[in-house]
């Protein structure tokens, strides 16, 4: 996956290309490269991250350009494989995001056609095949070069020859135009621009788009010309930085009061005493489900498995938790039954497959996304939005919590649907999440707390973390939260497993993390405790604000407020991700990208 | 001879009403203080208009458009980051040669503008009573020596009035210009630096209009509505009563009983009446009304909001989409009668005003009988209980039962 921005217009397109492209950084930033044409087509790529590009670049004259931030899937990180690549009389500059699935073939054909190959990568035979069309046209080059192309890809092209263009295409990989005043761009996505224009249009897959300085035209896959529609977006790009906090992570930690106000806005009515959503979705999920599949991968599908646990709770319909990538292969499908998908960015390529296969096989689909206009949102039946802003940290923190919440709202929705839980009741859960805000502001004030249990697990070789029912998700959650920004090993069970082996991997140095909940399984969980302190590691209890029994257990306590029931699993959350943030911080991580990692997975 | 606007700012000392639009896009006298601008600019003969935008640019777009309505032509830059005036003036650079710049939040002349484009390499001058609110100017003759910071004690009471006549030549000076130390690039720098080798002349201004906060909208109303004419294109019912200069829009509907009192100026779409009483400097938006026991005095009211039955709503700002409750009002004097302070953004700021009203920000519901103290800063968006009382500063979104 990487990031690709394109520019034509007044400003020096160097500094433009350099400035988007550390917004796009979170999709890839492995190496980055820029092609400017001046009077010439000039190109400068680099190793490392954008700041390194930023410092070695010299100046390259010329007001149109690409740029390209890139996350290799194939070929290794170096500077030859860095986009962008050019064609061999060094006229033509190509960026890609994507696989190109038929690269070999076309390689092989153009290789006996006498063109050698500078990288490894599969966006050279773009490079070489729109060069190879090109007779004085560069949209009828790229037009007739797309055709040859098998798998996904976003494409900006330059030619020297035509310095006033600028064009672009998608097929499976997300690609914006955005329209400024004097000066247009395409990129990958939103924040990139945000500084520049809040005006876009999104592409469709097989449409390809020429850009002018004062002109954008689309054409379809029969290059007839689309009249497309220009999208204002909300948000500030002010929304897109860190606001004073040291790391995204932290701020977007620290988001959450709001960003669970944003998911209840318009939904939960404490009034009405009601769950409102678009007709649309309230179709969906009144017409007799027997089944829910939810597909997500990473940390959507811990979302999902915590949403599973409270949707079985409140309606008793049966869900099934599937991760994306195996369920697009192997799941199975039945036309009574709901597919809903879960995607932070809506362009996780596995996620992606899978709501295409389950609608071609006639289920409903719906998604749960973050990102508006994104491919998840226009190839389901309905989407619901998390509304939580741009998450900009990989680790995602923020649209976890509101994953879960949007989830629950959609169990209380189906509930009421179906008469499963009294008025009473739903107006009780309605009431818990308005407190919600205040009652993780309560956790977050704990911040100094859990830094000091933090500061016991800096320097652990692993880290287990131990949950019963909806918190055995959140345990999985709290592990993936420190392994991949902290790059301590940590693993999640349920707390009853681990008896059936883990316990081998117990010592002295393997702290655990156990959730306590004063639940039906309080007891249980306690006895666990008790079995672990047995074994000699430390236990770090994550308990209620009135459980005073635990202090007779454990050897840290962080508190979460008493009395949430079910909503316990957000505060719980909060402390997780924090915790996870200061031992990284403690450990010195780059905790905002941290190594091998990107943001939104658009490959599969 | 082309025409630079600077409209890319947001307005911090503007809030709550810059929430919801950019500082530019404030009514006076029912148009945006840029539309004044460039009604004044094309009187002076300019007709080629570039504006730089920024935040919020989609209102400015949207209602100016390429400027067809007004028969002159608007180009727009967006400047991106607001890194200060010489970074948004350094954005025309490939548009133009020979300029003139306007900061588009304050409100400029037409003569004083046809003086300025008289003379090549000249900045606006005007004479204030409280200059330390501003960049004082240090003049020989006619020539300009340096441009000061905004200083505690200034040394003459000349200042920077915020409008210049620039060559291609002021871009090589605002390359080189530095981050002040309030991390913006000031145009103020670069003149001073370009002044070194190049002689730039001074053109004292008659007529200048600086709105920085809220209540200033009020100053400058009252000063256009001084020179409106009369112009009557709604209907008027019998036994109403119109004193004095009185502007209404079409399709607006004046019922029995109402008595309005001249300078006044009413939008397009209104309901007026029956029964209330319009005091002088008074500007009513579109498609508002104004009901039954209503007496408003020196009040801006934009677009779409309802002043329906028995309220009073004196010295005050009321933005978009608002609706005031049966019975509601505001209050506008201390009962010591002393001058109002006001808190804005978390700051005490003195107004120096003895009445003051409200600034309610856009989409503000109030109930039945409540009441607006004094001076009070409500944001967008809030509700108002019936017979609560709001007093202070209140925060956008908030509620108060």
């Amino acid at each position: 996956m990487c990031g690709i921005i394109g520019y034509n217009g007044f400003r020096e397109a160097d500094k433009v290309l350099i400035d988007c492209l550390k917004r796009l950084e979170y999709r890839g930033y492995d190496s980055a490269g820029i092609g400017v044409i001046g009077k010439k087509l000039k190109i400068f790529k680099e190793v490392g991250e954008i700041s390194k590009l930023e410092k070695e670049i010299p100046t390259l004259d010329g007001d149109i350009g690409i740029g390209h931030t890139r996350w290799a899937t194939h070929g290794s990180v170096t500077r030859e494989n860095a986009h962008p690549h050019i064609s061999q009389n060094k006229k033509i500059a190509v960026i890609h995001n994507g696989i190109i699935e038929n690269f070999k073939e076309l390689k092989e054909e153009l290789e006996k056609k006498g063109i050698k190959f500078n990288s490894a990568t599969d966006t050279e035979v773009i490079t070489h095949l729109i060069s190879n069309y090109y007779k004085g046209d560069l949209e009828d080059a790229v037009y007739s070069a797309i055709k040859k192309l098998k798998g996904s890809y976003a494409i900006a092209v330059v030619c020297e020859d035509e310095p006033e263009k600028l064009v672009g295409a998608r097929n499976e990989s997300p690609l914006i135009i955005g329209v400024g005043d004097n000066e247009n761009f395409i990129a990958s996505d939103i924040p990139a621009l945000l500084r520049y224009t809040n005006r876009v249009i999104y592409l469709d897959d097989g449409e390809i788009c020429v850009v002018s300085k004062n002109s954008v035209r689309v054409l379809d896959e029969n290059k007839k010309e689309v009249n497309k529609k220009v999208n204002l977006i909300k948000w500030d790009f002010k929304d897109a930085e860190k606001s004073g906090f040291p790391h995204f992570m932290l701020k977007e930690i620290y988001d959450q009061p709001d960003s669970i106000t944003q998911v209840l806005r318009g939904r939960a009515s404490e009034i009405n005493r009601t769950i409102e959503f678009n007709e649309k979705i309230e179709n969906i999920l009144s017409n007799g489900l027997d089944s829910i599949h939810i597909v997500a991968c990473g940390t959507s599908y811990y979302s999902s498995l915590a949403g599973k646990y409270l949707i079985e709770k409140l309606t008793n319909i049966p869900v099934f938790v599937e991760l994306a990538s195996e369920y697009r292969y192997f799941g199975t499908r039945n036309e009574k039954s709901l597919i809903i998908g879960v995607t932070q960015s809506g362009e996780t390529a596995d996620t992606l497959a899978a709501l295409k296969e389950a609608r071609n096989s006639g289920c409903r689909t719906l998604v749960v996304t973050n990102t508006i206009g994104s491919t998840a949102t226009r190839i389901s039946d309905a989407y619901i939005l998390s509304q939580s802003g741009p998450e900009i940290c990989v680790a995602a923190t923020k649209t976890f919590t509101s994953q879960i919440l949007v989830l629950f709202l959609i169990a209380l929705k189906i509930a009421m649907i179906k008469n499963t839980i009294g008025t009473d009741e739903l107006y009780n859960y309605i009431l818990q999440l308005k407190e919600l805000p205040r009652e993780i502001r309560q956790v977050l004030d704990q911040n100094n707390e859990i830094l000091k249990v933090a500061k016991h697990l800096k320097n652990c070789r692993s880290v287990f973390f131990i949950g019963r029912g909806i918190n055995y998700p959140l345990s999985l959650e709290g592990a993936l939260k420190l392994k991949e920004i902290s790059y301590i090993h940590a693993e999640g069970f349920a707390a009853g497993e681990l008896k059936h082996g883990p316990f081998a991997l117990l010592t002295k140095f393997t702290p655990v993390v156990a959730i306590v909940t004063n639940d039906s399984t309080y007891d249980k969980i306690i006895a666990n405790i008790g079995e672990i302190k047995a074994r000699g590691p430390q236990v770090i209890a994550i308990a209620e604000d009135n459980d005073t029994e635990i202090d007779k257990h454990a050897d840290f306590i962080l508190r979460f407020p008493s009395n949430l029931d079910l909503l316990s699993c957000i505060p719980i959350t909060v402390i997780l991700q924090l915790l996870a943030y200061h031992v990284a911080n403690l450990r010195g991580c780059p905790i905002d990208k941290p190594r091998n990692l990107a943001k939104s997975v658009t490959v599969e | 001879m082309k025409c630079v606007i600077l409209a890319a700012g947001e307005g911090k000392r503007m809030h709550p009403l810059t929430f919801t639009r950019p500082k530019v896009m404030l009514p006076i006298a029912n148009k945006p203080i840029m539309e004044w601008n460039l009604l004044n600019a094309k009187k002076a003969g300019l007709k080629e208009f570039i504006f730089v935008v920024g935040y919020k640019s989609e209102m400015v777009r949207n209602y100016f458009g390429k400027g067809e309505k007004w028969n002159v032509n608007i180009n727009y830059v967006n400047q991106g980051d607001a890194l200060g005036t010489a970074h948004a003036i350094g954005m025309v650079k490939k548009f133009t040669n020979k300029f003139i710049v306007l900061c588009g939040d304050t409100i400029f002349g037409s003569q004083d503008i046809k003086n300025i484009i008289k003379k090549e390499m000249s900045i606006g001058l005007v004479k204030v009573d409280s200059p330390e609110e501003y960049g004082i100017v240090e003049t020989k003759g006619k020539k300009i020596v340096k441009i000061y910071e905004k200083m505690p004690k200034p040394f003459s009471n000349i200042i920077n009035a915020g409008i210049y006549h620039f060559n291609n030549k002021i871009f090589n000076f605002i390359e080189k210009t530095k981050k002040s130390p309030r991390g913006e690039y000031e145009i103020t720098d670069s003149i001073n630096m370009m002044i070194k080798n190049n002689d730039i002349e001074g053109v004292l201004l008659k007529e200048w209009r600086d709105v920085a906060y809220p209540w200033h909208l009020l100053d400058a109303n009252e000063e256009i509505l001084d020179k409106i004419d009369k112009k009557i294109e709604g209907n008027v019912e019998k036994n109403t009563c119109l004193n004095g200069n009185i502007i209404i829009g079409k399709n607006s509907r004046i019922m029995a009983g109402s008595y309005i009192e001249g300078p006044v100026i009413i939008g397009s779409g209104c309901k007026i009446g029956p029964n209330c009483y319009i005091r002088p400097h008074t500007s009513i938006g579109n498609n508002c009304h104004i009901g039954n026991a209503c007496e408003i005095k020196n009040s801006i009211i934009m677009n779409n909001t309802n002043v329906p039955h028995h309220n009073y709503v004196g010295d005050s700002v009321i933005g978009q989409n608002c609706n005031l409750g049966s019975g509601t009002k505001i209050a506008n004097l201390r009962l010591d009668k002393k001058t109002i302070n006001i808190s804005l953004n978390g700051k005490k700021i003195d107004s120096k005003l003895r009445k003051l009203g409200v600034i309610m920000g856009d989409n503000v519901q109030t109930g039945i009988n409540s009441i607006i103290n004094v001076s009070s800063i409500i944001g967008n968006n809030v509700l108002i209980g019936p017979g609560a009382v709001a007093s202070g500063e209140i925060k956008p979104h908030s509620k108060i039962l």
